[in-house]
């Protein structure tokens, strides 16, 4: 074996090619096939919907050039922008309620026991479940006089209750569902940043006299931070444009009652699939992404990228 | 110990080069060699036409299936040019993306089938195959104007329709005798229905259901409500006529049903269309729908009687009730246009015995339907005559006015006034108005096909 390892001779000189360029080389050409993929199924149309959304798209084959004209119709569209609010409605409420629930659960089945395994494998179970048979569930659920939530709202003195069907209470039935489907999902994130923490720390301050509110505020919060960003990051793309985000409300809602549940993506869908209106609904992606990369800015700038205060 | 390594640091057999070189070529050669391949297959000009439809090969209802294979068997078996089915699921033929970037990339189907909400989309896409000349004179004159005309442009036609599906209210028999009714008690007016409504609801059950959730489906069962009381959507000046008195009382009268309690703001199954999942599961005791749910209730709700009656009509109204459909359309960008035409025009609108008996047996044994051609309904004689059916022939379809044709952005405008006042509790009279401003912006740079 010696002699053989011995024997092993890199060609680095053949073909005028150094050992480091081969390498450099051969790392690029593995990473080719992904990146193609990339380039072809993500970069390619992202560039084409930016270019689509400056034409008049009319669903069958025609192409006009029409500037900024996608744009300007947006700004004026009131269901442009009744969208947006409700987007934005959307993300305020979930994101935090994830964050929270999320960190939540986390901290509750922390500790490594077979009960909690079982307690764990609960709450990520909804996450594995087809959205589509989520929001077909919870719809059974809430339907109007005999769904088992409208029976439980009677019974606790609030019947004629329609979650889905009340333009004030769709908008949080669909939260609550988002937040039900995603919740075990960032559970599992925290408690990976959890077990990322020296458990010395803990044992120190408890040696300290310091109570459990403290250890979570000094101690846990703090460390969390690297995680925290990372959930608040891509809760915040979730509530955007996530997958809950168009599956549950298009099956639950249909956007409905009177557009309460409309969120953006819901509406583009509408507007390509269901009017033809590609160029449009191109323009409208082209700002969502934009308001995206803006927030993520944002949240990278006030979290100065979730790193330690002190690293 | 076994190292597979050669000297030279490569493995046996593969080396690392070879394995990275034969990737590359086989990612180049697909790459680069798909649009060929793929144009190859689109060109195949002896390939069957593409007929896309929600019916067959994989439908759930065996008599429309059959219906389906057979009329293709049938042209397949006297035509050079074969057609084969191609079966999309209904939620995603009508809501889904399937159709829309098929038609946006160029590899639309030959023939498929469309309903008038959907009409001057594709009309104005231009994909719409003239079927004119392929029908004879006798066979359009075979056709009521009502039927017909909403899918004419300038005289000629460019959809043949399968069917025609009146909207009616249905009612359960049994809930109707639990409230103490009987069939003499079915109402004739807007304020009759609440009122029976109310007295047929229970913490249970509703008394009516109307459709909630937003879409053409439900702009199509609110129109003939705007229609009895003489509104319209479009004045014969091109301008708006949404703001009308009629307008507002049928918003009106579909936000009182939910304001007294007795209509749902949730339907079940796929939504108020589906007479099984509503009317047939007890979950209200009449539904407005349309003819379809004969059929739908007398194969899942077998036990379960039930009669129908003609839309009631408001104060000083005019009975009118709405007939939807589908109809078969050739794509003008297909591949061979006039024979997908040939087989519209041979299948639906031919005056050989064969169409008519086709048509007839697609409204009576395949599905439960109003025959869009006089031929059809004299030749399904007692079919169309017969309990339900019957009722139908004689007192609901009398009074059908074709399924308006109008573009998405109508259809929107409409849309959101119903959702706006029947469940977001707007007042009916400034909705009414909002959206006719809102129809009269639209329609002043409309330059399409004319809304009917």
């Amino acid at each position: 074996m010696t002699d053989q390892v011995a024997q092993i001779s890199y060609p680095s000189e053949e073909r005028g090619l150094s050992t480091k360029h081969r390498e450099w080389l051969a790392g690029y050409l593995f990473v080719l096939p992904d990146a193609l993929g990339l380039f072809i199924f993500l970069g390619v149309p992202m560039v084409l919907s930016l270019v689509i959304g400056f034409f008049e798209v009319d669903g069958f084959g025609g192409y006009r050039f029409v500037g900024l004209a996608n744009y300007q119709r947006m700004m004026r569209d009131p269901l442009f922008w009744q969208a947006a609010r409700v987007t934005a409605l959307y993300a305020i409420l979930l994101v935090p309620l994830l964050f929270v629930c999320g960190l939540g659960l986390a901290l509750l089945v922390q500790k490594s026991n077979r009960f909690n395994s079982v307690i764990r494998s609960m709450f990520f179970a909804p996450h594995v479940v087809s959205l589509v048979v989520v929001a077909l569930v919870w719809q059974l659920m809430s339907v109007d006089k005999i769904g088992i939530l409208s029976r439980l709202m009677s019974a606790l003195g609030l019947p004629g209750v329609s979650l889905l069907g009340d333009p004030n209470l769709a908008l949080l039935a669909v939260v609550a569902v988002s937040l039900w489907f995603l919740m075990g999902y960032y559970m599992l994130i925290f408690l990976g940043g959890l077990q990322d923490i020296p458990v010395q720390y803990y044992e120190a301050a408890e040696i300290d006299g310091a109570g459990p509110v403290q250890r979570f505020w000094y101690i846990t919060l703090p460390l969390l931070k690297p995680t925290s960003f990372f959930v608040l990051m891509i809760s915040m793309v979730a509530a955007v444009a996530g997958a809950q985000a168009f599956d549950i409300i298009y099956v639950m809602t249909k956007g409905g009652p009177a557009n309460s549940t409309a969120v953006l993506i819901i509406y583009i869908y509408q507007q390509a699939f269901g009017f033809g209106a590609f160029g449009y609904a191109a323009a409208m992606a082209s700002i969502l992404v934009a308001a995206l990369v803006l927030m993520t800015a944002i949240l990278f700038l006030f979290t100065r990228g979730g790193r330690f205060e002190h690293a | 110990m076994n190292d597979s390594r050669t000297p030279t640091g490569k493995t046996a057999g593969v080396s690392r080069r070879s394995l990275l070189a034969g990737t590359a070529a086989l990612a180049a050669g697909t790459v680069t060699g798909f649009p060929f391949i793929n144009r190859m297959a689109v060109r195949a000009q002896d390939a069957p036409l593409k007929f896309w439809q929600f019916y067959a090969p994989g439908g759930q209802v065996a008599s429309q299936v059959a219906w389906f294979e057979k009329t293709v068997a049938d042209w397949n078996d006297s035509h050079a040019q074969k057609i084969e089915l191609e079966y999309v699921p209904n939620s995603e033929y009508i809501n889904g993306t399937k159709l829309a970037t098929a038609f946006a990339s160029g590899t639309g189907p030959d023939i498929f089938i469309i309903s008038p909400g959907d009409f001057l989309r594709y009309y104005n896409g231009g994909v719409l195959h003239d079927l004119t000349p392929f029908i004879s004179e006798e066979a359009r004159a075979d056709f009521p104007e009502s039927v017909i005309a909403n899918r004419m442009v300038d005289g000629k036609i460019y959809g043949i329709p399968m069917e025609v599906e009146p909207m009616a209210i249905y009612y359960s028999v049994k809930a109707f005798e639990e409230a103490g009714l009987n069939e003499n008690d079915v109402p004739k007016t807007w304020e009759e229905l609440l009122d029976v409504a109310q007295k047929l609801t229970t913490p249970e059950r509703y008394g009516i259901v109307f459709e909630t959730k937003p879409g053409y489906y439900q702009n199509f069962t609110w129109y003939p409500f705007m229609w009895q009381g003489g509104g319209e959507i479009q004045s014969e000046d091109g301008r708006s006529a949404f703001d009308s008195p009629a307008t507002v009382q049928a918003l009106k009268f579909w936000q009182d049903a939910i304001n007294l309690g007795v209509a749902p703001r949730q339907v079940l199954g796929y939504g108020a269309n589906d007479a099984t999942a509503n009317l047939g599961s007890g979950y209200c005791a009449m539904q407005n729908v349309g003819i379809w749910a004969i059929s739908q209730l007398t194969n899942n709700a077998p036990d379960m009687p039930f009669g129908v009656f003609p839309l009631p009509t408001p104060p000083g109204g005019k009975y009118v009730t709405v007939g939807g459909g589908w109809a078969f359309v050739a794509n003008a960008r297909g591949r061979n246009p006039d024979a997908a035409g040939e087989f519209c025009a041979w299948a639906l609108a031919s005056m050989e015995q064969g169409s008519i008996d086709r048509v007839v047996n697609w409204c009576t044994e395949a599905k439960s339907d109003m025959p869009p051609r006089n031929s059809a309904l004299e030749a399904g004689g007692d079919a169309f005559n017969r309990g339900v059916m019957g009722v139908f022939s004689q007192e609901i379809h009398p009074g059908t006015r074709a399924e308006p044709r109008v573009p998405p952005e109508v259809y929107k405008i409409i849309s959101d006034a119903i959702q706006q006042t029947q469940l977001g509790g707007a007042d009916p009279q400034a909705t009414a108005t909002a959206a006719s401003q809102q129809l009269d912006a639209f329609l002043a740079s409309y330059n399409g096909a004319p809304i009917l």
